[in-house]
Order: structure tokens, then sequence, then C-alpha cells
């Protein structure tokens, strides 16, 4: 911290302490803490430097005037400063801590009710406690009964947050092993942690007539500190807490098992058999079908860790989030019986299997009433959709069925989903409430939508190109159904572009189904809404990337169909199709265009796509469509294995256009794109240079004479090479976007031109190659800085531009960010400084307060 | 109350309530798919029609060559189209008092009711209901009379010869009902008989029920209608819709408390959402007409058009299809598209508020003004030096039977290029293309119903929760089709009541009620007595007086003043003059305090005994009983006329006078 900020620190400490009002935009603050914690994070001493904090803390402490906002601060600053020992000590000698932090004191001067009061007391806490003494005084003090309190406050960030200072102090005060256990020091620690577990003991369980949010609270805290409690802490948490958790696993708070799932999983290791295996074991048997599956999925998506070892759980949470699945479409997910084997008898309540999903039983009251309440329903059917492609994954002694079957359920789903009859019998389960569940599935966009990414996500299980022609068909129906919203339109592309990718043989698929394809694809492209014809034409160009194994002709679309649609595209009235167009044609370029360069070899529709796009460019009032063209002749010109030659082809021609047009648009991220394809070029004119290896090189690094060497071999070479790229108008382009308004665009141009600047350093015989500046507007800019104004109409020397233009100073301070100036310290301190100031005015005059709006 | 059906088709329903002394006709539908048992009309002569080959049976034993022609392996009947009638002969349609409509597609069967069958009733309908009825009905004339035929086939309508016909003709019902379409001079006639209502507007009938139009949703001014005495309320529900569209939105709350709910009109494609429609509508217009063919596009004058052409209005620019001519033929086209845009009273909100900017409350207007869509009565005249391709032609009738879709049907059926868009849902329409095979153009199903589905009708009846509901008998099982699809019908509890073509229906509720009125003097001159704590109860003596199913309580006449005693007769003509009533008598007797009672008066020896009603009470010395029960006291007393009258008027002491 310099001398100046430290002056203006001290006047902003002095303004806080005496303002009675809040600053207008109360960020300041917090921004002025960031910095704060940033110098004491980079080793700053902040007492020693900076003693006006110390001052501003004690007048605070002992001023009952200041406004909430500036004694959180306070707070939160006390925290700061007690964070090391130093400053624990320093601010102890002033007798401040005591008085800042003491809960009574503002309890008496009813500040206590203010939540930024409460936030700011917890926050400066949290932020002290990183060393023994700050823990003691927080021992001493008898903070926890407050903080406690605070745990179920009404606001929820303050309880939140003392949910993480409970848990941050639970774990700062664990003994570090069994061994230290007995240690003197514990005896005030174990206090700490009997009065926490007797909290949680109390709230674990709602009581009647109370609400769950406190229960919900609670499981939070506790999530948090078995998540990383070492042995005797865990265990002594967990044996106090048992009984209440098992009751609280028992009563099945349906809204209440993602948290209690938290809790267990953070607490659970599959080798021992303590009480969070018999929780996981009752949570993994509950009476409700929604909870099971949720706990499951829980189960499941944590753990990973420890997968092998505890094969029975996994099996049982696996058959859990299948069942649904194996109900609704009547696939044998299970296996042909549904009875649980004796492995799992164990574990599982078979009587309840049966109740439930060994359909049609007598008693399929559960999942009847589950399908009473549609959202539940729909609910359970998409947690288990999430988590069928982890499943599909699971090895063979887990999973009761073949991975392709589940990918055929899938399957069934999304036929039930769009009113298919013909899946319905071979549901025998359903037979019992094939109605209910018809009436919540059919149609529903939800369970389509998850259905779909699962779908998606299960091409790459085990076994999956098996069931090929029933994916394809079920994808294809659905991009030709009428009914299916935008949405779950864009997740069939999706998933058929994901699966086409895993394909090995495409043959398979039929004529008809190819037909209905496209005919299906060619409706979507002229559909009224534009997020479908942009999902469509997107759809097209990604087809065009899967590998083809085979002969092009093996294409599941054949560019011949495809290539009008996307023509088509390029004059739709939305500008996000547009550019979808050109991205699907610079996609599908290597077919498109099928030997890359010559233009003589280009059909004349191909030809004419060109000049559409060209004129794209020129004319289109949408950015997103000219960056799309900018990107389509990058890709074209890598795409070329051959560098160019004359005579001058279709693409160096329309290259030079869009150079020309791309450094002139209005939109910087074309003008960015413009000078990266003219860095394609640069790259391909100094490709035989070992010099030009891009940003990799050093700006400052000096050559090695070995280079230098191999350098002057080709110097013909680079002459010839550098006189081509000025008559391309890569040249222009570059020293227009270094003179841009726009940042990034100049600093790119910047970098580009140092990059030449080092290509040619040394090399003598480019000292001819010179270039023309134009008399208005860049050239000028560029005349300017080179102070040549006066030479009108002169051609002006590459190597003395290069060399004149102080690229790298320019570079560094087109390196920093725009506001670099306006986000330094001092100017924080000056815009609170100014802010009381005017608060201050405001106050005498009896005018107006000026609000600041932030964002 | 009955309930007579007299049309089996769920959208075009024909229904006869009769309620307290009133026939009320609810709709009268017109049931036009029997057409598509007849061979198009051609506008210009078809060698194609002409030349198909007359039908007679294989074995030689029928010949109907000139009733009955052949195309493509179905049987046509060559004569003037007709149209199935609602039952005539259930009922007598002179009894009907009035008929309600609901909006202008259920009314085309109304000339045939009110002309020549002695109605004498009135037809209450809303404004735009009546004009663009009108139109079509005109529309509907306009066709069948610019092609007359002389021809009339009947001889196919024998029964014995109907049976050995083949199908889809063998199994048409009452074809001796069908009628060729009515004439100018009926519609006329039958329209003169219209009565103009608005949203809301209570009519009374003969004072005996209320009538009153809700607004529908589904079309420019049709309604739904509630039908109310003092103390039943019966609504019926016609097409409805709840789809943000240009007519102004339904009113549900209205139809809440009903004693039957009667619904009607439902959409006929369930599993055909119409927004999805209408995008595989636009897009298969766009795919044609890049492609360089022409679209067709069969359909009403009124109604979906409108939708269409506001989405087509949108879409046009975004397809790049400015340049492409959009052409509206009928003989009302111009007439259709110009009612649209002055009903700003019943479109929905958004286009009302367009009116006061002023703009047209539809985009068709600017579509005119920009020359992108062009209208013409018919194919003839000005039309013919306009015409440019590819285009898209909006044409009637939807049956492709008759009207100048013919036409163009014999015109673009050959190519591939063009496309035929079904939009109307009334038709099917592979039946509909029948007589046009082998057909070459593309043909694209997309029917756009806005009326209600199953899930909308289902949360609207929850919601208005009637006590009954009575529907077509399609209503309550899954289509034919789609068996699975239970979610397809109505589920109510109790169970619908389904009703067929024919039906008798007697609505399950009774009148328990009927409102009387009372005269302010009669008023006065009640004395209420308070029996239970808020129940009051009077006597009163009045005289009923009903006329006009109104009823009223007057006073009763004094008594006219002695008459000479000869005139004995005439005194018997003259209204009844009652005496004062007796008081009635209500409370109970309290057994201890009447025994008690009896002592003090000298009645010693009383034998009680109890019994289930109440107690019988032996006096033994004077051998009398009392009964005492709940609902009366009996005193059995013979031949001591004194004794009974003192203990009639212990008795008394205990109970209340009123």
């Amino acid at each position: 911290m310099d001398r100046e900020s430290a002056t203006l620190l001290a006047t902003v400490c002095a303004l806080l302490a005496d303002s009675a009002k809040p600053l207008p935009d109360d960020t300041s603050l917090e921004k002025l803490l960031d910095r704060l914690t940033e110098f004491s994070e980079a080793g700053v001493s902040l007492p020693d430097s900076c003693p006006c904090l110390l001052d501003f803390i004690s007048t605070i402490a002992s001023n009952s005037t200041s406004d909430p906002s500036i004694r959180s601060f306070a707070l939160k600053l006390s925290g700061l400063l007690a964070a090391t020992e130093d400053g624990y000590r320093a601010l102890q000698e002033r007798s401040v801590l005591d008085i800042i932090f003491s809960v009574q004191r503002w309890k008496d001067t009813e500040l206590w009710d203010d939540p930024c009061i409460r936030i700011g007391w917890i926050h400066g806490l949290k932020r002290m406690l990183l060393h023994p003494k700050a823990l003691a005084f927080f021992v001493q003090s008898g903070f926890i009964t407050p903080l406690l309190q605070l745990q179920s406050d009404p606001s929820m960030f303050v309880a939140s947050a003392a949910n993480q200072l409970l848990a941050h102090i639970l774990l700062a005060i664990q003994p570090e092993n069994k061994e230290h256990a007995n240690i003197k020091t514990n005896t005030e620690h174990s206090r700490v942690v009997l009065q926490t577990t007797d909290h949680i003991k109390e709230s674990l369980v709602p009581k009647e007539g109370t609400l769950a949010a406190g229960s919900l609270q609670v499981l939070k805290l506790l999530a948090l500190i078995l998540d990383q409690a070492r042995r005797p802490l865990r265990d002594q948490l967990l044996m106090a807490l048992a009984a209440s958790l098992e009751e609280l696993a028992e009563a099945a708070y349906s809204q209440m098992t993602p948290a209690l799932m938290d809790v267990i999983m953070a607490g659970y290791s599959p080798d021992s058999d303590d009480v969070t295996s018999r929780l996981l074991s009752s949570m993994l048997n509950v009476n409700k079908p929604a909870d099971l599956v949720q706990a499951a999925a829980a189960f499941l998506h944590q753990s990973h860790s420890c997968a092998s070892s505890d094969a029975a759980n996994i099996r049982q949470a696996v058959r859990i989030l299948l069942l649904p699945l194996h109900f609704v479409t009547g696939h044998p997910l299970l296996g042909t019986g549904m009875k649980c084997t004796s492995k799992q008898s164990d574990r599982c309540n078979p009587s309840l299997y049966s109740k439930i999903f060994s359909a049609p039983s007598a008693d399929t009251a559960i999942m009847t009433a589950q399908l009473k309440n549609k959202s539940t329903f729909i609910s359970m059917i998409c947690v288990c959709l999430r988590n069928t492609p982890q499943v599909a994954l699971m090895p063979p002694g887990i999973l009761p069925c073949l991975p392709a079957m589940i990918v055929l359920s899938v399957v069934t789903l999304l036929r039930i989903c769009s009113g298919d009859a013909s899946t319905s019998s071979s549901s025998s389960s359903l037979d019992g409430c094939k109605n209910e569940v018809y009436r919540c599935i059919v149609n529903c966009g939800k369970v389509q939508k998850s259905a779909l990414e699962a779908l998606a996500s299960l091409s790459s299980s085990p076994g999956a190109d098996s069931t090929m022609n029933e994916v394809s068909e079920i994808l294809v129906h659905y991009m030709s159904n009428p009914d299916s919203d935008p949405t779950v339109l864009q997740k069939s592309y999706k998933a058929f572009v994901q699966w086409t990718s895993v394909w090995t043989d495409l043959s398979f698929i039929s004529q008809q189904l190819r037909e209905d394809l496209f005919m299906g694809v060619e409706k979507r492209a002229c559909d009224p809404r534009w997020e479908v014809r942009d999902s469509t034409i997107e759809f097209l160009g990604q087809l065009h990337c899967v590998p083809t194994r085979k002969s092009a002709d093996s294409a599941l679309l054949s560019e011949r169909l495809t290539a009008p649609l996307l023509r088509e595209a390029l004059q739709d009235s939305e500008s996000y199709v547009r550019a979808s167009a050109v991205s699907a044609l610079a996609r599908g370029f290597r077919s498109f265009v099928p030997d890359g360069l010559q233009g003589t070899e280009l059909s004349q529709e191909q030809t004419d796509t060109v000049g559409r796009l060209l004129k794209i460019l020129c004319e289109d009032t949408e950015g997103f469509a000219r960056r799309a063209v900018v990107r389509y002749f990058m890709t074209w010109l890598s795409s070329c294995s051959s560098p160019p030659s004359s005579p001058p082809s279709l693409l160096l021609e329309s290259v030079r256009v869009v150079l020309s047009r791309g450094s002139l648009d209005l939109d910087w991220e074309v003008k960015v794109n413009t000078l990266e394809l003219a860095e394609l070029l640069l790259d391909a004119a100094f490709s035989d240079h070992g010099r030009c290896t891009g940003a990799e090189n050093h700006p400052y690094a000096t050559f090695s004479t070995h280079a230098n060497g191999q350098a002057r071999a080709g110097d013909a070479a680079l002459d010839s090479a550098l006189s081509s790229l000025v008559d391309q108008g890569v040249f222009s382009v570059l020293l227009s976007g270094l003179v841009d308004c726009d940042r990034p665009v100049a600093l790119k141009a910047c970098e580009l031109l140092i990059r030449i600047r080092e290509t040619i350093y040394g090399t003598a015989d480019v000292m001819s190659v010179s270039c023309e500046l134009p008399e208005w507007g860049w050239g000028k800019e560029i005349r300017k800085m080179l102070k040549n104004e006066g030479d009108k109409g002169q051609r002006v020397s590459v190597c003395e531009v290069l060399t004149s233009l102080a690229l790298d100073e320019r570079r560094v301070l087109l390196s920093q960010s725009s506001d670099y100036v306006h986000n330094s310290f001092q100017s924080l301190l000056q815009d609170i400084l100014s802010a009381g100031v005017t608060l201050g005015d405001a106050g005498k005059d009896g005018g107006q307060e000026v609000i600041v709006d932030c964002y | 109350m009955k309930l007579y059906c007299l049309s089996g088709h769920p959208t075009l329903p024909c229904n006869v309530l009769k309620f307290k002394s009133t026939t009320i006709m609810l709709d009268c539908g017109l049931d036009t798919t029997s057409v598509l048992n007849f061979l198009p009309l051609p506008l210009v002569h078809s060698p194609r029609l002409s030349k198909l080959p007359g039908w007679s049976a294989k074995d030689g034993t029928l010949n109907l060559e000139k009733e009955l022609k052949e195309c493509a392996g179905r049987v046509f009947v060559d004569s003037q189209p007709e149209f199935c009638l609602p039952e005539r002969e259930l009922l007598d349609l002179s009894t009907i008092d009035v008929i309600l409509i609901s909006n202008y597609h259920c009314m085309m069967a109304l000339p045939y009711i009110t002309e020549n069958t002695g109605f004498t009733g009135t037809v209450y309908a809303t404004e735009p209901t009546l004009q663009i009825g009108r139109l079509l009905m005109e529309e509907l004339v306009k066709f069948m009379e610019r092609v007359p035929k002389a021809q009339s086939a009947t001889s196919w309508k024998k029964k014995e010869i109907q049976r050995l016909l083949p199908g889809p003709l063998k199994d048409a019902t009452d074809v001796w009902t069908w009628k060729r379409s009515y004439g100018m001079q009926e519609v006329n006639s039958a329209l003169s008989k219209v009565q103009l209502v608005g949203y809301s507007q209570k009519v009374e009938l003969f004072g005996a029920v209320q009538i009153s139009p809700l607004s529908s949703g589904y079309s420019l001014g049709s309604s739904n209608w509630i039908i109310q005495s003092h103390h039943e309320k019966v609504s019926y529900v016609s097409g409805s819709s709840l789809l943000t569209t240009h007519p102004q939105p339904m009113d549900q709350s209205s139809l809440k408390n009903s004693d039957v709910l009667i619904l009607t009109g439902l959409t006929q494609m369930p599993t055909a959402n119409p927004d999805g429609m209408l995008g595989e509508f636009c897009s298969n217009l766009a795919m044609t007409i890049r492609a360089g063919g022409n679209v067709l596009v069969p359909c009403y004058s009124s109604g979906v058009i409108y939708d269409l052409l506001e989405c087509l209005y949108q879409f046009i620019d975004s397809a790049n299809l400015g340049t492409t001519p959009f052409y509206f033929i009928s003989p009302v086209a111009n007439s259709s598209l110009e009612f649209s845009q002055i009903f700003a009273e019943w479109l929905c909100h958004n286009k009302q508020s367009k009116v006061y900017l002023p703009e047209p409350p539809f985009p068709h207007a600017e579509l005119i003004q920009s020359n992108k869509l062009k209208h013409y009565p018919s194919i003839h005249g000005d039309f013919s030096s306009d015409f440019r391709q590819p285009c898209v032609v909006f044409t009637g009738h939807p049956s492709l039977r008759f009207g100048d879709v013919v036409h163009f049907m014999e015109l673009w059926g050959k190519s591939s290029l063009n496309t035929i868009i079904f939009t109307e849902p009334d038709f099917s329409y592979l039946d509909a293309l029948a007589p046009y095979q082998p057909l070459a153009m593309k043909c694209v199903y997309c029917p756009i119903d806005t009326r209600l589905n199953f899930h909308q009708v289902s949360k609207l009846l929850k919601e208005v929760q009637p006590v009954h509901v009575v529907c077509p008998e399609q209503y309550t099982q899954p289509p034919l089709t789609q068996s699975h699809r239970s979610d397809l019908m109505l589920e109510l509890q109790p169970p619908p009541m389904a009703y067929r073509r024919c039906s008798v229906l007697s609505l399950p509720f009774r009148r328990r009620y009927e409102r009387v009125y009372i005269l302010p003097e009669i008023a006065n001159s009640l004395v209420p007595s308070e029996i239970k704590p808020g129940i009051s109860v009077a006597t009163v003596s009045a005289m009923l007086h009903s006329k006009d199913n109104k009823h009223t309580l007057l006073s009763v006449p004094k008594p006219p003043p002695a008459p000479p005693t000869k005139k004995r007769k005439r005194v018997m003509e003259e209204p009844p003059v009652g005496q004062a009533p007796k008081p009635l008598l209500s409370g109970a007797v309290p057994l201890e305090a009447f025994l008690a009672l009896l002592q003090k008066n000298g009645i010693m020896e009383v034998k009680v005994e109890e019994t289930a009603e109440g107690h019988i009470l032996h006096l033994q010395a004077e051998d009398t009983l009392i009964q005492l029960e709940e609902d009366g006291t009996h005193i059995v007393c013979d031949n001591n006329e004194p004794l009974r009258t003192t203990l009639r008027d212990l008795v008394l002491r205990f109970l209340q006078k009123i």
C-alpha cells in the first residue's frame, strides 16, 4: 500500500467513524474489505501499516450513533485484523474485541435486530477464528450460545452463515486424533461440542406444529461438519444423534430426503457398520416410492469413491432407480422376477417390493397413490431418467439387466409419452393403472425432455448399438412430430447426433427412415418458429461433422438434399438462423467444396453460395450472421492443404473481400474474427519460417544465432511472403485494427504486428517491402503515430512502420483491463470519500439523498 | 325435465330441452358428412368425372349405372349432394318455443327446422353468429345453385337395394331423411325469425325461465347458454375454446352451480394440438412454394381462416414468401373478411384495443392492402386474369364435393409439386380425396380444431362442478382407433349421462321449489311467531294467482254484500270466500305437567303406558284414552262431549297457537 493510499484510508476511516448515515453505495464497504483482505493475505500487517483501522474500530466500539452498515463493516474488519495473532493482541490491548463482539451490548442498543449486525458479527468471528487465541476468546466469551440461536435465524443468510461458522469452529477444535482427546484444553472445547450436539439433537426432529425448515437447516449443518470431521468428533456426533436421525429417517419427511441423504453420505463409509449404514439401509427402504428414488439417486450420485466395496447398497439403489421405468414400460429391467435375491434380502424390504412393483398384484395401491399426484410421479420418473446413464454403466454384477434393455425402456417411455399405443400391450405391470400412467405422462414435456437427455447420454453405454433401430425410429418420430415443442425437438436432434457418432454402420437405417428423417428436417427448416428452424439448421451442420466411417453415400442425409435447405436458410428473416446456416455450411465444408481451393472446381450453385455469403457480410444488419461468414472463410482457408497459389482462386478473392469488409465492420467480434482470418494467412505465409511459431514466442526474447542463420536462408521467400501479405490486404487490416477503438481488436492487431516484426527481424531483403497508407481514417491515425503526416500519398516501408509504432508499449497498455484506472484501491477510497462528502452536504442542505443504483 | 336428442353428431348437435313448460331447441347443426358419398360438382366440365363408369352389381342383378359411378374402387352417387338432417320424427317441431344458437357452424340446419314445419317460435343468436351464419348458408346455396344438377338419384336409397351396395354407401344411415340444400328464400325466412342477443343479456321466456348467452371463446359471437329458473340452472356448453385466438375469451365462471350441464362440441381432433398443426401448415406451405408448387387449402369462409391468415401474415416474411400470391375464393369472401373487422366488441381484448388506435383488428386488412391477399367471388371473372402461379388458394367447400375447390383439385391434382393442406376437422381427408384418386399432388392433414380437449374440459368441470353432466356417447369412451387412450374420454363421478341420436333422456333432477310473490298488504298482515331461534312461521290466507308462469298471492276478496236469496247460484261463481282459518298448533305436551293438570281438574286415576310413539294415558274412571304422540294427540272419549272438550282445552294450554 503506497503512502497516498494510507493517507486516504485514514481519511476514509475518520469519515466512516463519524458517519451516522449509510453510504449510498453499500457495496463500496464490501470492496474495501476485499481490498484489505487481499493486502492481509499478501502478508501486509494491517495493524502496523494502517493504525487508523484500529482507531476506527475503537471509535465505533465506543460510538453509539454510527450507522448499522458501518458497524457491521467494523465487525468484519475487526475479525480481519484479529485473524493474525499480532492483530488480535493489538485489538485486545485496546480492549475493543470484548466490546465490539459483545452480544449483550448489541442487544441493549436494539441493533441486534438488524440482520446486517448479526451477519457482521458472524463474519467477523469467522475471519478471526484462525488461531488458538481467537478460539479461546470465542469459547471463553460464551459465544456458542448466541451462535446456536442464530443457526435458526429468520434471515436465511444469517442462518446459513451461522451454519458455516459452527462447522468451522467444530472442525477447528476437534482433536488431532484419539490420543490427543484427553488433553486439558479440550474440556472447554468439549463443552462447545456437547452444546452443539445437544442443539442439533433437539432441533433435528420437527416437533408438532413447527416448520420443517429448522430441521433442514440443522441437517445442512450436520452435513457440513460430517463432511470434514475426523474420527473422534465424527463418532461422537453420530453416536449422540443416532436415535434422532433414525427417527427422522423413519418418519420419512419427503422434503428432507435430500438433506438427510447429504448427512448420511457425509458420514458414510461402506466398510463400517455404524449408524450411517443403518440409516442408509433405512432410507433405501422407505415406504414412499418418490422418496426412495430420491434417496437412491443421492446415494448413487455420491458413492463414486466406494463403489466397489459397497456392492449390495449400490445394487439396491440401481434397482430402485430402475423400478419406476420397469413399472411404466413393462421392460423386465429387474430381471424376470421381481423378488429380492437372497443377497439383498437382508437389506431390502421384500414385502414393499412386491407391494409396489410386482404388479399385477392385488395391491398396487402405493404406486397408484403415487400416480394420483401427477407432479410427484413425473418428478420421480425424471429422477430415474436422469440417473439411467450412470446406472447403465454399472458392471454386470450390479446391473439386473443388460444396458441395452435400459435404452429400450427409455425408448418405450418416449413412445408412451407421444401417445403411441403399440407399447402398452407388452406392459403387463401397467394393467391396473394404465389410465393413470397415460394421464400422467402422455404429452408431458418434462418427461420427454428428461427421457431424450437420458437417451442422448445412454449412447455411450455398453451394447447400445444393438438398439439402433428402435432409437433411430423414435428419434425420427420426435423430429417429425408436429406436437414436439422446440426444446423437445432440440433435444431429439442432440440425441440423434450423439447416437450417429456411436453407430459404426449406418447401413442399417432403412431407406424409409432416411426419407422420413429428411422430410422431417425439410419441414422443420420451414417452421414458423425461428428456434425450430435454428436448431434444425444447427442439426444439419452437426450431422456433417459426424465422422463417416463408410463412403459419403452412406451418410444419413446426402449433401445433395441438405445443401438447398442451408442455402435457403441463408435468407432467413432471423439472424440466428442465418448465422447457423453459415456455420452449418462451414461445417460441411469438405463435402461441399470437395477439393477445397480451386474456384474452377466449384459448381455454379456453390459459387453462388460464396457470393451470398459475401453479401451477408456486406449487408446483413445483425452481427451473428456476419461473424459466422468470417468464420466460414476461416474454415475454408484452414482446410486448404496447399498454400494459396495464382491465378487467384475464388477463395483468395473472397478472402480479400472479407478482410476489407470485416475490418470495417461495426461489430468488434467481426473485426476480431477478421484478424483471426488474417492470422491464418500469416500462418500460411510464414509456414516455412521456423522463427514464427505464434504466441509462444516471448515478445522480448532475443533470437539465437542459429535461428538467425536459418532465417537468412529463407530471406528471399520471406520477402515474397511479406509482399503477398501486403498485396492481400493483411497488413492494412492489421494497421487499421491497431488504431481501432475496440480494445480487443487493437490488442489482437498489435500482437499480430509484433509477430510479423519478430519474424522479419534482421532480414535485410524485406526492407524494400512497402505498403500504402490511406489519407483518411486509420491511415491518418497511423501517420500521426509515425509522425509523417506531411508525406501524403507516399508508400511507407513495412519494416519502418513495424519498428516505429512502439508496438510493445502499446501491447502493455492494451493488455490492461479497461477499468484498471477506475478499479484501483485509491479510486475506491476516493469514491467512498466523495460519497461521504455528498452525503454530508446533502445532510447540511437538507437536500435529496443521492441514490446510487447498484446491480 | 327431458332432453330429446335429434342429432348423433357430437359437434353438430341438435337437442331439445323441455323445462318448466318451455320447449327449447339447443342448436341445429347440419351433418354434411353425407355429401362425401356423392360425386363432386365441377364448375367447368370435367371429362374425367363425366367418363367415370357406372356401377352395376358383378352378378348383373343390379344395374344403377345412371345413379352410381365408380372411381378408384369406390362408388359415388351421381346427384346433387344431400345432407343428413336432424331427426324430425321424434318430436313435433311446431311445439318448439325457442331455438338457441351457439355458433354459426351449429345453425346450418335452421331452414329445415323453421320452414314448413309449423314452427312459430323465436331463434336467439348473437349478431356475428347471425351474420356469418347467413354468409355460410348463402355460400352453400350458391355453391349448389351455380351447378344445378337435374338428376336426383333415389333408387339406391331403397332398403333392398342399399343393402346390396358396396360400403360405405351400404352402411349410410337414415338415407331417406337426406335432403338437398335449401334455397335463399328459405334461408331469408329462417333468419328473419332470429332475435339478436348480447353476451350476458337475460331474456325471459314466458316468465318461466331465463336464458342468457355467455362467451364461449370458439368463434366470433360463439356462445354457451345458461337456462335457469329461480331454483334450477341448466348450462349448455357447445363449441368452446380456451385458446387465445381471435374471439372473446370463454366465460367459465358463469357456468358454476349448474344442476345439469349439457356438454357438446369438444374438439374432434383430441390428439392434434392446434399450435403444432398451425406450424405444420406453415412449414408445408413454405416447402411447396419453395419447390415451385401450388398450395390448396379447402376451408370454410369464416373461422379458422382468420387465424391462418394472421399466422401467415407473420410467417410470409420469415419464409421469404413475400412475392407469393394468396387467393381467397368464395362467393362471400369479401363479406367474410370485412365482417370480421367490424365485430370489434366480440373480439379478444388485444384485437379490441386495436380498434381504438384505430387499426383493423385482423392483419389480413394489411395483406389485402399490400396486394398479397386477393379475394374473388369465384374462379370466373377477374380471378382468371389475375391468376399467377405458384400460389396459395383458400377456397371451399372442405368436403371437396362442391365449390371452387373442385376446380383446383382437377387442375392441380396431377402434379406432385402441388399440395393440398386440410385444416378443417369436419371431414375425413381420405374420404374427401376418394373421387379424385389416383392423385399425384401431395396431401397434408393438419386439422386445426381449437375447441376444448379432454384435458381442458376435465379441468373446467372440476372448476364449475355441475351436479349432472349430459354428453354425447362418443365422449364416454376412448376413440375407436385409439382404444388405449383412456385420457381421451370423460371420466366423471357420477358418470356422465350419454345420449345418441333419437335418445330421450329424463334428466335426473326434480324441481322442488317454485317462487311465489306476495303482495305488500298481505305481507303486512302476517304475524310471524318464532318457533326456533331464527325461524318464524306465520299462516297466510290468500288467493294464489298464476299467470304467465308467475305466481302471486293476492288478498282474499271481501265477501260481497249479502245477495238476494234467489241469486244463490251466482254466489257459487264468485271466488270462494274463506273464513279465518283455525290457528295451527305447535309444541309438545309435557307428561308430568299434564298429569298434574289433570289431577288439578279432578282426574285422579291415570294409568300411563309408554309406547314407541309416545305415551297413552288411560283415564280409568272416565274410561277415556289420551294418546300423546310426537306429531299428534288423540282423545278417545265416547259419548262424553263435555269431558272431551275439557280434556282438549287442557291439552291446548300446553300448545302454541299460530
